[in-house]
Parts: C-alpha cells; structure tokens; sequence
C-alpha cells in the first residue's frame, strides 16, 4: 500500500491569540486506496485538517507530504495540486459560485485549461452520475439544498481527481439522498479515487470506512481499524463520540452469549446473519452488470439497482425494480430473511457488490452471489 | 389587557390541520397538499419526511406565521387567526426552534438574546430576568451569559435558540432537525433535555429525516412525502410497510430492521419492538444473568468520595439530567457515562454488571419509566430507586 499523504509535526493556529492551536502537533499517515475517514466533535479540527492536504492552509510548523513529496505553496504549483486533490465542503453554497448548474461544474475542468469538448463532456458526465443533468441550464439559485450539494460534488467530480476530501457529504441529507451520496463515493473508489471523508455519524463511518482517523480539539487521538477505537469506551466519549449501534449491540450480545465479538459486524445484514439461528439458510443475490443492450432479466423475486448507469438505464428501459437507493443492503438485507434477489449493477461495482454479499458467509449465513 | 382568544386548556388535541394546502409565492406546485393531522396533548410526536417534503412548511402553518391557501389549524380546537395581536398571543403558546439557529438570535449578548422573546411579549422585567435565566441554565448556557451571541460554537448556538423559545414558557415546543450538525453527544444531551422538558408538561413536537432518532423518542409520527401526508400514527405500522417508508425516502430505523428479520428467523413475536439498543438486547438475551441498577436522585450535590467508592466496588455510574451533568462537568467527578446515561448502564445491567444512575430529582420518573420499559423486553429489570 502507497503512503499517500505524510502529515509530520503540524500544528496550525488560525490567528496568533489563539491560545489552544486548531491543530496540535498532527502526525498521520493516508493510505492510497483506503476508505479513510475522520472523526471528530464539532470543533476538533476535522476541516483544518483537510485543508492542510489540499494546500489551502500552510502549517504554522511542521510538514504535509503528497506522494513523499512536501507541499509547495508556490501558487501554480498549488493549481497544479488541486487538480489531484479536490475539497468538498460542507455546506455548498461556499462552493457554488456560477450562476448556472452547468456553468459552475465546468470552473474546475476549464481552469486546468482543458478544451472546451472534454470540458463538456466532463461536466455531462459529472452531473449524469449525481443524477443532476436535466438541471443544467438552471440558476444554481432556484435549487434545493439537498440538488445544491449534488452540484458541488459534481463540480469535483468533473476535475477527475486522484483524492476526493468531503466534508460531512451527507449532513442535511435525507436517508435516500445520503445513501445515494454514498453510492457514489464507493463508485468514485470502485473507479480508483482515494475518497477521504469527515462526519460525525458514526454508523455511516462504521459500515463504510477501512481507516478512522479520530481528531479532539486538535489532537490526534486514534488512527487506524475502527474496532479497537470503539472498543475503548472512554476514548470513544472523551472524543465526544457514540459507538456505532451495530459495534455495541455485537459487543453486549457477544459477550453476554459467551460468543466471539469477532468477525465485527458492520452492517444490519451482517448482524443479522450473525445473531441469526444456526443453520439459517440465507436467499442468493444474482449480481447482473448493467450493459446498453440489456433485456430485462426473467426474474420473480425483488430486484435491486446499484451505480448510476445501472439507474440510468434501469430507468430508460422501464425495467421493473424495487429499491433504487441502497440497493446492496436491501436486497443482502432480503437474503438473510432466505430470499432471491436480483441486483443490476454497474460493471466496475460488481467485484465490490460480490465481495460484500460473500462477506455475509463470515458471519455465519452463507448467500450465494450469483454472476 | 384584553381577554385572550386562544382560551380551551382541557383540549385533548393541541394542534390539528385539517385540509390544509399552501403555495409559496410563484410555485405552481403546492407545498402542502391537503394535509390534515392531529397532534394530541401528551404524546411525543415526530414529522418525519425527505428534504422538501412539507416539513418545515408544516411547522409554519402550526405556529401561525403562515396563513393556508386553503384548509384550517386549530390549537386546542380553536382555528387559528391572523392579525398581529392573534399570533402575537399564539407565539406565547407555540414556540418553533428553527433548524438553522442563525435565523433566530437576536441578540448581542447571549443574555439579550435569552429576554428578547419574553420582552417582546411586554412581560414584566422581573419576570423576563428571571425566565432567561433559568432557560439559560436548562441549556448550560447561563456562564456564558455576557458572551458575545455572534462568537458562539454552532451547538452552543443552536442551545441559545432553543433557550429563546423555552424562555417563552410555551406549552408546545415544535423543534425543526434539532439534532441536525450536532456531534453524537451533543445530540444525545439535546434529546435529554428534550425529554426533561417534555416531562415538566412542555409537549414537544420534532421534525427529522434521522429516522433511528425519532424512533428512539416519538410515541406518534406524521409522514410527509412530496407535500402529501401519507401516514399518522405509530411508527411500527409504518415501517411494517416496507415499500411506503422506501417510497417517502425513508428506510426502517436499525433497531426496527434488525428485530424485524431476527425474530423472523427465530420464529418469535417482533412485538415488543425494541427501540433501543439495550432494549434489543434484553430481548436477544433472554435468561442471562442480568446485574442491580439503582436510580440516585441528586437533591443537593453530588458526593464525589460516594461516586469513587461506587466505582472501587465495581459498580458503573452514569448520569442523566441536565442539573447533574452540569455539576459533574464543573466538580470533574469521574463518572462512566455522561451522555446516554440510561441506555449504556442499563445495557452493562444487562451483561450482568451493577450500575447506579445520578439523576436529577424531576428525572427520577422518567428513569421509572424508562426501566419498566425495558422489563417489558424479557425478564423484569431490578432496580431501585432513592
């Protein structure tokens, strides 16, 4: 594995009174490729840290390295990392500037001096995956905040970058959109984004990071697997956190059964299986990568749709479905009950799709995935 | 002063729409469409609904601010009216916290701000001191009285709005998202509050998208779906209806989804529905040995050589309300939970360790509550109370 970025020693005030530093003495590594995520109470530092990677922020002491290479704050060499590594911030209106849909996602793609057809095509394909193309030509004014947030992931998107940073993606989101904000973020990692992501919500981090790096007024307090952060209960408070329901109904039913806590489940699914009666037979899941010229399967049981061409062309057709959002988890969800499902799937998320529904075997229920 | 229009205290219903449609200025679309519901004295009630669905657009229709296009809103079973002195002695009634707390401090102080409500009311200023000091204590916000309202964390902010409207003494609080970019244990400790004053005879209603929140908390729910209501009543109805909750852009809460395929395949009753994660686990558990949990009202201070020696013995201490948690952080007595304090000593209860609860003394029936709901997942919970 890759060290992706090196953060060594920094620490950052935001004005010189500042008594105690936003950032204290910050020592980390991020790991190419892996699902990282930052945690942390409101005011820990989580935004001060993401804007140290992008070089929007200069440590006040100390050193960030991107690929062993140390930050140059130079300005163009600045324009030249941020078409690396975008920022997604919170709220979207610090982000939206242009006064079209359209126009606002091709800032980023036409200030890396690209031509004006990849520019298009990139902005087309940007707003095609947050599900925001029939918005184009709209005043980015008229749209809802949850549409606004949508536009500002796809103006990042449409720069392509190595690193996605977002901040709080799914804060002020409905459960269908955050779902569908977190499909697209295991699509962009799926496509070969390292995606970095800051939130409070412990479950959604729980069930989707590999890595947790945990922030408290400033400090670095863990980084590494999730478990052993949440299995410390102390640590877990004293950083203003909650353990996520899934890891604390595992850790008390195991221990109260005399079970192994291990394999930790991450996911309703996964304790169901887990919990469930031995020699529960789980349902099969028939994973089917989505292609233009596809006829709809002959299927009986509930079908599923993950990946935003798969939607698309789920749609387009007429195809019959039951869960557009959160396909994967419903239809696993479905297969611990004992029941067939059919999930269409875009090609570069099936070895993702089929990974998840073979983990549900770890956990003591065998569902088949089909190909 | 003249005689008060919104005069019916014994009304079982405290709000009701009926057939209420609204348009905002140059939409086509209604906001609201035909929407009627009833929001009873007493039960805790959530609006439950994606982004965009009617929600915030309810909560004005319920405080008065706005007027329906057609359909009427009755508090206490009187419709409401609009001229200024009518929603003037309505918002002595009906308090809104909005989601963002920028739209509502006044103030330069956080003090000014606390009074300005009450004072705009033309109360006495005796009386106006005195209300925004005590909804500033209910919110830990009393200390930073002279502060500057502007320099204020969010949550701090956000505690500021809410003491604004509780300064009103209004008999229904209606909170929009209140947990909304809160940390974990800030929310906990709002939903605490929350239940304090829902408690003291507040009725509290909630709007929220977080569906595991409102199905830890609310007795009731109205679910809005693109400016339609489709569904009043308990929560367990509603998400027994897998294909309407996934059509509203709502999944089933954990606790719901996890019981519901559990019990399944173990072939038990889904009911009792736990809504909690000890509740949940006393009913996956059944016939284990469980532990001794005492509820300690804390009437004066808090004995902190009582608390160690509770700790040395073994035994896991965790409190709840807003007074005692305010006398832990300031003594810096340490306790094992400071947040969630029922739900993570009962759960140790349930692994067969003994805990004891601080609580304060207006609390102690909601532990009561709270510990005979959870006798109802499995075997009795031994408790005690002094």
């Amino acid at each position: 594995m890759m060290t992706l970025f090196e953060v060594r020693n920094v620490t950052y005030r935001y004005n010189s009174r500042q008594q105690r530093p936003s950032l204290d003495n910050i020592t980390l590594d991020i790991n190419e490729g892996r699902r990282t995520a930052i945690l942390g109470a409101n005011g820990a530092g989580k935004s001060t840290l993401f804007y140290h990677l992008n070089g929007i922020f200069k440590p006040k002491e100390g050193e960030v390295r991107y690929n062993g290479v140390p930050l140059d704050y130079d300005r163009n060499k600045l324009r030249e990392l941020r078409n690396d590594i975008c920022v997604v911030v919170q709220n979207p209106d610090e982000q939206i500037f242009s006064s079209t849909v359209e126009s606002d996602v091709a800032f980023g793609p036409m200030s890396m001096g690209l031509p004006k057809e990849d520019v298009d095509e990139r902005v087309e394909s940007a707003l095609d995956m947050v599900g925001m193309l029939d918005y184009r030509r709209r005043p980015s004014t008229q749209l809802s905040y949850g549409q606004r947030k949508r536009v500002s992931l796809a103006g990042a998107l449409a720069v392509r970058p190595k690193v996605m940073i977002l901040d709080e993606p799914t804060a002020g989101l409905d459960p269908q959109m955050a779902r569908e904000v977190m499909e697209l973020v295991d699509q962009m990692c799926c496509d070969g984004t390292t995606v970095i992501l800051s939130t409070h919500d412990v479950d959604l981090v729980y069930s989707w990071a590999e890595e947790i790096i945990v922030l408290n007024h400033g400090e670095l307090v863990y980084s590494g697997e999730p478990e052993e952060f949440f299995s410390d209960p102390e640590k877990t408070a004293f950083a203003g956190l909650c353990r996520p329901h899934t890891f604390s109904i595992n850790s008390y039913v195991s221990e109260i059964s005399g079970k192994e806590q291990t394999p930790y489940p991450r996911t309703n699914s996964q304790i169901v299986a887990k919990m469930a009666p031995e020699g529960s037979k789980g349902g099969s899941i028939r994973v089917v990568p989505t292609k233009d010229d596809m006829a709809p399967a002959d299927f009986e049981g509930t079908v599923g749709v993950m990946g935003y061409y798969s939607k698309k062309t789920v749609l387009a057709k007429g195809i019959r479905y039951d869960y557009m959002f959160d396909a994967l988890e419903m239809c696993m969800q479905d297969a611990v009950k004992g029941m067939d499902s059919l999930l269409y799937c875009d090609e570069s998320m099936v070895n993702l799709a089929v990974d998840r529904i073979r983990s549900l075997e770890r956990f003591g229920m065998k569902v088949e995935a089909i190909l | 002063m003249s005689k008060p229009y919104y005069n019916n205290p014994d009304a079982e219903n405290l709000l009701e729409m009926r057939g209420v449609t609204y348009y905002y200025e140059g939409n086509k679309a209604p906001s609201l469409s035909d929407v009627s519901l009833t929001i009873k004295k007493g039960v805790k009630t959530a609006i439950l609904g994606g982004n965009g669905a009617g929600k915030s657009t309810t909560f004005y229709h319920l405080n008065g601010v706005v007027k329906p296009a057609e359909g009427t809103v009755l508090y206490r079973d009187i419709p409401l009216k609009y001229k200024k002195k009518h929603r003037r002695e309505l918002c002595s009634h009906v308090a809104v916290v909005l989601q963002n707390p920028d739209d509502q401090i006044f103030g330069q102080t956080v003090l000014a701000d606390a009074e300005y409500g009450p004072m705009n009311i033309g109360l006495p200023k005796d009386e106006v001191q005195e209300r925004a000091r005590s909804a500033l204590e209910q919110v830990g916000l009393w200390e930073k009285r002279d502060s500057n309202s502007l320099q204020l964390s969010y949550g701090q902010r956000k505690r500021l709005s809410l003491a604004g409207a509780i300064a009103m003494h209004p008999d229904v609080l209606i909170m929009d998202e209140p947990t909304a970019g809160l940390d974990p244990q800030m929310a906990l400790e709002l939903m605490e509050l929350a239940e304090q004053l829902h408690h003291s005879g507040m009725d509290i209603v909630m709007s929220t998208h977080d569906v595991d929140l409102a199905y830890m908390w609310a007795d009731e729910i109205h679910v809005l779906r693109r400016s339609e209501k489709i569904y009043s009543g308990k929560q367990e109805g509603f998400y027994s209806d897998r294909e309407l909750a996934y059509s509203a852009g709502l999944l089933a809460p954990s606790m719901f989804q996890i019981n519901t395929t559990l019990c399944g395949l173990r072939g038990i009753d889904p009911a009792p529905y736990p809504r909690t994660e000890p509740q949940l686990i006393a009913k996956m558990t059944p016939g284990a040995d469980r532990g001794h949990l005492d509820i300690i009202k804390v009437e004066d201070a808090i004995d902190g050589s009582q608390v160690s020696e509770l700790r040395g013995a073994g035994k896991i201490v965790g409190i709840y309300g807003t007074g005692t948690r305010k006398q832990i952080t300031e003594s810096g007595i340490g306790v094992d939970f400071i947040f969630g304090g029922f739900e993570s000593c009962t759960s140790q209860v349930l692994k067969g360790r003994d805990a004891v609860i601080f609580c304060d003394p207006d609390c102690a029936e909601i532990m009561e509550k709270k510990a005979k709901e959870l006798s109802e997942f499995g075997e009795p919970l031994d408790y005690s109370l002094s």
